[in-house]
């Protein structure tokens, strides 16, 4: 156990990359679509997708903790499954601590009327848009779901390179693919569509945990045999 | 005594070629084993295997009596200082931070008083330094982690001889005074020769010579004078290497050579010179893949 | 002393350097001989053929171990060391003279009184 927080806490010294950069770009994509409202304002309010840019640089940090400062981690005589859940820990710690701080901001947001010029940034439509735990819960799940995402990429790129990334994204396509075909095949297109509009944001926020717990165990078999 | 570390024959092939071959050794606690070995000779990754960065692909590898691949039990009295250590972006004194969290010898004091030696600037970022500054980091990492098996693999890149010598003189200083077991693996064999207590010799992925440093001393000898005394002391011995030059000889011959073949030789006018380690490990390496220097 | 050149192990070579200082009185009877580890460190050698060199000398009775303070020369050791010496001194010294003495041409007589003129002193301390 120890050893894992210790990974957790040497992933932290990096203070730009899990302090300054995921809070600031943030506040960069915030600022930029507050301004946007401001200035050309329309009435039925902004949605906007900046809160993306947060997941889209999680994927990034995740894919970095597993090629660049694993090298490292290693000589430090942790094993290889001990750093990736160290690892794995330190994004669920810290997705308890952003989600928290999200949803804050989205209380902020609706209490300002967001933000006095109808933007919807941290009020996502649906999703993120209810009670504060369960905005709370879903902000902590997809936090964690894209940073063990990029972790995976990061490890597929270790061990097979670019042709090994390249066919890692074709087979999550050819996976869809196949899901869709099969759903078309069987038509079943309306049970499909029929599960969807009756999920609640709390169950929908459940099938993305499941998703992050698969995609946390791909990571976790391929570390297995990477070698720095 | 349990050996610390612990081959069986060992292997280890990649699709195109053997890296290492039936290697068997054991390393006792508390020595200073040089691991030496042309480029290529399967040092780094007989270093590797040991530290489980690498799987062998037969035979079996023990250290601290269990397999050490992702077992941090025997991972964590470990420390691998290699040549190519690869860090993230970091200041130097965040790297050395981190690594005191890890290891549960380190020694902070010990620490500090290398990195002022080897005026390491602690505000800069690792990957900003020359190639000798990283390796002088290694070096302090590997002796303040006082691991109970310490490993190093060529970790001198870029280290100018004061320098190399100032690692030596720190590792010997801290052997002393907090005895571990030590592997070093170099192919700067003479600067550490008097280091070394065991000596282990691969030569294209197999253990070519296995023996106390002091056994290696007068294995091999050479002897030169006249021509027609030296053929005459050395007849009936298994010959190396002959030079001529004129009516001079020079032949080198397997030792040792005892205390009256040395007297008789002085009496012929016959000069005896040992061959350095590094002379040994050049002759191990030119000969045949499977023919042992005997000790 | 052996020529070091002639690939003796290490920790012969430091037995010999440890005995030279008791033959001569640096070293001196009852006094602290150097540790393993202060030797290792003046020699840059590992402190385990250091060790093995002192051990050398402990085995032949010159240096004695008291436990906890170190290794210290026992007393007689020099006598012992030099009567030791004395019997290889024909050996090593003597015999190599008169070989080379013969190959040179150079008769008793004139050696003997090469040996006077050299100011050597019969039976006496070193000059």
């Amino acid at each position: 156990m120890k050893t894992l927080v210790n990974v957790a806490r040497y992933h932290l010294v990096d203070r730009l990359s899990y302090w300054a950069l995921p809070w600031g770009i943030l506040a960069f994509s915030f600022l930029i679509n507050l301004a946007i409202s401001g200035l050309l304002p329309s009435p039925q309010g902004d949605y906007t997708g900046g809160l993306f840019t947060i997941y889209a640089y999680l994927i990034v940090c995740g894919a970095l903790s597993m090629t660049r400062s694993l090298p490292f981690g290693l000589m430090l005589g942790v094993s290889r499954r001990g750093y990736y859940l160290g690892t794995a820990l330190l994004i669920m710690m810290l997705g308890v601590v952003w989600g928290l701080g999200l949803t804050v901001l989205q209380a902020a947001e609706r209490a300002t009327g967001g933000w006095g010029v109808g933007l919807h940034f941290f009020r996502v439509p649906w999703i993120m848009d209810g009670p504060w735990y369960v905005t709370w819960l879903t902000s902590f799940v997809l936090l964690v779901l894209f940073f063990w995402y990029g972790m995976w990429y990061g490890l597929v790129y270790r061990r097979w390179n670019v042709a090994g990334l390249i066919a890692f994204a074709a087979a999550q396509v050819l996976v869809v693919l196949a899901v869709v075909v099969a759903v078309s095949m069987t038509g079943n297109w309306p049970a499909v569509g029929h599960f969807f509009t009756t999920l609640t944001a709390l169950a929908l926020t459940g099938v993305l945990a499941a998703v992050a717990v698969a995609l946390g165990l791909g990571g976790l078999t391929t570390i297995r045999r990477v070698t720095i | 005594m349990t050996p610390v570390i612990s081959a069986t024959a060992l292997g280890r092939r990649y699709r195109d070629q053997v890296a290492l071959n039936d290697v068997s050794l054991a390393i006792q606690p508390g020595t200073v084993t040089g691991l030496l070995g042309r480029n290529g000779a399967g040092k780094t990754t007989l270093m590797r295997i040991v530290t489980g960065l690498e799987f062998p692909t037969s035979g079996a590898i023990r250290v601290f009596g269990e397999a050490p691949a992702e077992n941090e039990s025997v991972l964590r009295r470990m420390v691998f200082v290699r040549e190519d250590q690869a860090y993230p972006d970091l200041r130097v004194t965040h790297v050395i931070r981190v690594a005191s969290w890890f290891y549960p010898n380190w020694n902070g004091d010990l620490a500090r008083q290398l990195l002022a030696d080897f005026d390491l600037p602690l505000g800069r970022r690792i990957r900003k330094l020359s190639r000798g500054m990283r390796s002088a980091v290694g070096i302090v990492i590997g002796l303040a982690a006082r691991a109970e098996l310490t490993l190093f693999d060529e970790p001198y890149a870029g280290l100018d001889a004061v320098a190399r010598q100032l690692f030596y003189d720190r590792l010997l200083a801290d052997f002393a005074e907090h005895p571990r077991t030590v592997v070093l693996s170099t192919h700067l064999i003479d600067e550490v020769a008097d280091l070394l207590e065991h000596v282990v010799m691969l030569d294209r992925g197999r253990v070519v010579l296995d023996a106390p440093a002091d056994d290696v001393r007068g294995t091999a000898m050479t002897v030169s004078g006249p021509a027609t005394a030296v053929e005459e002391f050395v007849a009936g011995r298994p010959v190396w290497r002959r030079q001529r030059l004129g009516a001079r000889a020079a032949v080198t011959v397997a030792g040792p050579l005892d205390l009256t073949e040395q007297a008789r030789a002085r009496a012929l006018h016959l000069r005896l010179e040992p061959l350095s380690l590094q002379q040994l490990l050049v002759h191990a390496a030119g000969s045949p893949a499977d023919e042992k220097v005997s000790a | 002393m052996p020529p070091l050149d002639e690939g003796t192990p290490l920790f012969v070579q430091i037995a010999e350097q440890l005995a030279d200082d008791i033959v001569d009185g640096v070293l001196a009877e009852g006094a602290r001989a150097p540790s393993a580890n202060e030797l290792a460190a003046f020699y840059r050698i590992n402190p385990a053929t250091a060790a093995k060199g002192i051990n050398v000398l402990v085995d032949e009775a010159v240096l004695e171990k008291r436990r906890g303070i170190g290794m210290f020369v026992a007393s007689g050791a020099r006598e012992q060391l030099r009567a030791g010496r004395r019997k290889r001194f024909a050996e090593q010294y003597l015999d190599p003279m008169l070989a080379e003495a013969k190959r040179l041409g150079i008769d008793t007589d004139t050696l003997v009184s090469l040996i006077r003129g050299s100011g050597w002193h019969n039976g006496g301390d070193t000059p």
